[in-house]
């Protein structure tokens, strides 16, 4: 005990240190307020949205008189709430859309609208706590533990120091050990506040710091095994931080060019090209060339799958739906393309402490790309609910009576 | 100036010998010469397959078949931005913004399928290119270069005996500055390189050389800052540790602050969210596909008092296509409103962010380098802008089409009657009233304009670092 106190002294009067340290929290502070300011707008957006969403549907269906106007009009409401974690790490909720507005027509032309913010938000990158977590944290660790060693050597008193410790480790370790725990502090205390504030289960807040400690582990192995080496603080400094630069930045970097040179994903245009051409070719067609089709994929339609006059709706709703089935392989190799590069990218995220710590995070607060395909596949759901609730209407014409439209399917977000 | 040119030739010799410098600077320069010929390569492909994309969208818009004028407003048709040449240093927001518009009557669909949406997700920076390079790299080979070159003559003694020996101390801080430069000045070979390879595919050489003199201005920048830091610590560890958290701070931590403030202090709602404001207003400008609208009985009244007609049956053009045309254009007005309100705050987002520029030169020199590149949000609101020209010049060309060349006794039958619905397609030679869409970047003058700012603020930093190296050498003791 005596020896931490003693070594809390030392650390204490070390103005670098104390320095790094106060840093640290401080630029917690700030990442963890952003964060929550941020997904708090966000859900803020969502719940006044929902109030208008139903406003604007309630008002447009109101002003028709037929079941194809209708659902022609009648725009809903889909989004992905951010987690209660999210604030931590807002990940793909920055160039990803999470929300949309989705009607009766070809979803492929609705669900690759890219509601995205301002595109130097995606550029730059916000300052969250993950990044601070997995890319800045190991930096603050290097240079609060680089010179431990090295600076006694400089001053003399390495080897005097290290024959009166008995075992180097008893000098050693808990000098490393208190600014180990010290900016962990720093860091985890105003991720504490802020998870409470946010209400995030306690499983995520102790994974989440988990993660931290162990990232910052890894750092401080690497940091120890480079410390033994004779070298002045200078030197040990630059080779720390050229170890960073190549774990931290070059090595995701390269292979993340490496993942999507060799998972090719196709070209997103091609899928609206298909379904565009699709959509707009069936007007010219006979009918049986959507209705064919269509009632291959709805047979409970069958005996009411006739169309007689130029237009009608359930013909204009069946083309919208093949010209989705016509871009499915697209989007099918599409979607398939995205999640294989993202398991690729999390084998390759064990290379490099940096990635693992910021997927961790991202995966916590449900914005990775897992995450976002779930929100686009209960998009994709929530259309085929709404197809199934207008067919019937368009297919079987009963008298139009709106008050059927209180039925209209909810949408819930993923879990 | 010998004085300075011999210690300058001396540092050069000791940076020569030195494994650790020769070491970092190779895998610097492979790491730059890679990453430029990769991403020149890239973006050239993807220029080409973009103009490729849009000439075969036009193509494929003439070649459709006649139609009703209408069905070929919700044809639609396409807008692709094509990377100006300068991308191949900096790509700025192209990965970020998607590509391409398509685009339609009555909407204004936002630009689809952004790279980083398929992207392999490694966290913060993995994505390198050489403009990301010059920015926080370069600046780390600098400070691991450079933090000793004062230091190192005061820690061997050689600084009393050059002091000594009657050299002031402004000739060494001289001659130590030209050493660095003489660093940074081999680094802008890349660049000036690609700036070359720009102009030969068509760049204004005023852009191309206004980028290289950026990226001149942000290196001296960092070669002052190492040097006072060299000048006025007395020790070595610390001037190292001082230089890499000033990186840290400057290069990580400020840009990405600048991004939270910017986004907290100004609430630019997306598209989604403006649009479901707008479309509540829309719908009280009536239907353009519903002509008996009552939102149209005052157009009507006046049309009918034009034409000296009793009913819209009698008029001599089509009173379906006079309402899909007059709809279009106050939609679009509503519309560009919208439009124009997101993109100013995002616009207002932006300027926040780079006035943390003050706080950040790497802040700075990204604004400037991706302005004068023509990558940079400007230039993607400016292709937003005139790809939505595009768009209501041709639906407006069609409804023109839909008002004169169709009868409006036709136009109403067409969805029960076959025979007037074969009287309502226009000959397909009329679909060439669609303009032919080559996206530029604005003038190089404009964006050189624009980049004054940033570039403002990297002078003022050199300046008011130069003032600290002055007094700081003038009081240069051993």
């Amino acid at each position: 005990m005596s020896v931490l106190l003693r070594e809390a002294r030392f650390l204490a009067r070390d103005r670098g240190a104390v320095l790094w340290i106060a840093l640290a929290f401080l630029l917690s502070v700030a990442a963890t307020g952003f964060g929550i300011a941020e997904v708090r707008e966000q859900r803020a957006t969502i719940a006044e949205l929902l109030i208008e969403d139903a406003k604007d549907r309630a008002n447009a269906i109101g002003q028709h008189e037929a079941w194809g106007d209708a659902a022609y009009v009648a725009f809903h409401l889909t989004y992905a709430p951010p987690s209660d974690f999210a604030f931590a790490a807002l990940g793909q909720r920055d160039t990803a859309p999470w929300l949309h507005r989705v009607r009766m027509l070809s979803l492929e032309s609705q669900i690759h609208e890219a509601d995205t913010k301002n595109a130097d938000f995606g550029l730059i990158g916000r300052f969250d706590f993950a990044f601070l977590a997995a890319a800045i944290a190991p930096l603050l660790l290097i240079l609060l533990l680089h010179d431990l060693r090295a600076a006694e050597r400089v001053a003399g008193r390495h080897d005097l120091l290290v024959a009166t410790a008995g075992k180097p480790s008893r000098l050693w370790l808990p000098r490393a050990a208190l600014r180990f725990a010290g900016l962990a502090m720093a860091l985890l205390l105003p991720f504490w506040v802020g998870a409470a504030l946010e209400g995030a289960a306690l499983t995520k807040v102790a994974a989440g710091s988990a993660l931290v400690l162990g990232g910052l582990a890894i750092w401080w192995l690497i940091i120890e095994a480079a410390g033994r080496i004779q070298a002045t603080p200078p030197v040990l400094l630059a080779a720390l931080v050229g170890i960073w630069l190549a774990l931290a930045l070059l090595g995701p970097a390269i292979a993340r060019a490496a993942i999507e040179a060799q998972t090719p994903v196709p070209d997103g245009a091609e899928i609206l090209m298909l379904q565009r051409e699709a959509v707009n070719d069936a007007w010219d067609l006979p009918k049986e060339a959507t209705m064919r089709p269509f009632l291959a994929a709805h047979p409970e339609w069958q005996s009411l799958g006739q169309v007689t006059k130029p237009f009608e709706w359930k013909w204009y709703y069946a083309f919208q739906f093949v010209g989705d089935q016509k871009a499915a392989p697209v989007v099918q190799a599409y979607r398939g393309g995205r999640i294989a590069r993202d398991r690729a990218a999390g084998m390759a995220a064990v290379l490099s402490p940096t990635s693992l710590v910021e997927r961790g995070f991202e995966r916590l607060a449900q914005t990775d790309t897992a995450a976002m395909i779930a929100y686009e596949d209960a998009v994709r759901a929530y259309h085929a609910e709404l197809r199934a609730f207008h067919y019937p209407m368009l297919f079987r014409d009963p008298p139009y009576d709106p008050a059927v439209f209180a039925g209209l399917p909810d949408y819930t977000p993923p879990q | 100036m010998t004085t300075a040119l011999r210690i300058a030739r001396e540092e050069w010799r000791l940076w020569a010998r030195s494994r650790v410098v020769l070491v970092a600077a190779l895998i610097l320069a492979v790491l730059l010469a890679a990453t430029s010929a990769i991403t020149a390569g890239r973006v050239t492909e993807e220029a080409a397959k973009r103009t490729a994309r849009q000439a075969s969208a036009e193509a494929t818009f003439f070649a459709q078949p006649d139609r009703h004028p209408h069905r070929m407003v919700h044809y639609g048709h396409y807008a692709f931005r094509a990377p100006p040449p300068l991308a191949a240093f900096d790509p700025g927001v192209d990965a970020v913004t998607g590509q391409s518009i398509f685009l339609e009557g009555h909407r204004q669909n936002t630009a689809m399928f952004a790279d980083t949406r398929s992207g392999a997700d490694l966290g913060g920076f993995a994505a390198l290119n050489p403009a990301n390079i010059y920015q926080l790299l370069l600046p780390l080979l600098l400070i691991i270069i450079g933090h000793g070159v004062v230091l190192r003559e005061r820690e061997s003694g050689t600084l009393a005996v050059m002091l000594a020996q009657g050299q002031s101390g402004l000739a060494i801080a001289g001659g130590k500055a030209l050493a660095l430069a003489g660093v940074a000045g081999l680094f802008l070979l890349p660049v000036a390189a690609l700036a070359g390879f720009s102009v030969a595919s068509g760049e204004a050489p005023l852009a191309a050389i206004m980028l290289v003199a950026s990226y001149a201005l942000y290196l001296a920048v960092w070669a002052a800052l190492v040097l006072a830091v060299s000048l006025l610590v007395r020790q070595r560890s610390v001037a190292l540790g001082l230089l890499v958290f000033a990186w840290l701070l400057i290069a990580l931590i400020v840009p990405r602050l600048g991004i939270n403030a910017g986004s907290a202090a100004v609430d630019a709602p997306g598209k989604i969210e403006s649009d479901l404001v707008m479309l509540a207003e829309q719908r009280k400008l009536g239907d353009g596909h519903n002509a008996a609208d009552p939102a149209f009985d005052a157009l009507q009244k006046q049309v009918l008092e034009r034409y000296e007609a009793a009913s819209v049956e009698e008029l001599p053009i089509n009173w379906r296509g006079v309402v899909a045309g007059y709809s279009e254009a106050k939609l679009t007005d509503l519309m560009n409103d919208y439009a124009e309100n997101r993109m100013r705050r995002e616009a207002e987002q932006s300027r926040i962010v780079t006035w943390f520029g003050l706080a950040s030169p790497t802040l700075a020199v990204g604004a400037a380098s991706r302005t004068l590149a023509g990558t940079d949000l400007a230039t993607h609101h400016r292709f937003l802008r005139e790809s939505e020209a595009l768009r209501f010049d041709f639906v407006q060309g069609l409804n023109d089409l839909h008002a004169t060349k169709l009868t409006y006794a036709d136009d109403a039958k067409r969805s029960s009657d076959p025979e007037a619905e074969a009287r309502t397609r226009v000959n397909a030679a009329a679909w060439r009233l669609l303009d032919t869409f080559r996206f530029t970047p604005d003038p190089a003058a404009e964006r050189l304009a624009r980049a004054l700012l940033p570039l403002a603020m990297m002078l003022g930093w050199l300046a008011a670092l130069a003032g600290v190296i002055t007094v700081g050498a003038r009081r240069l003791k051993p």
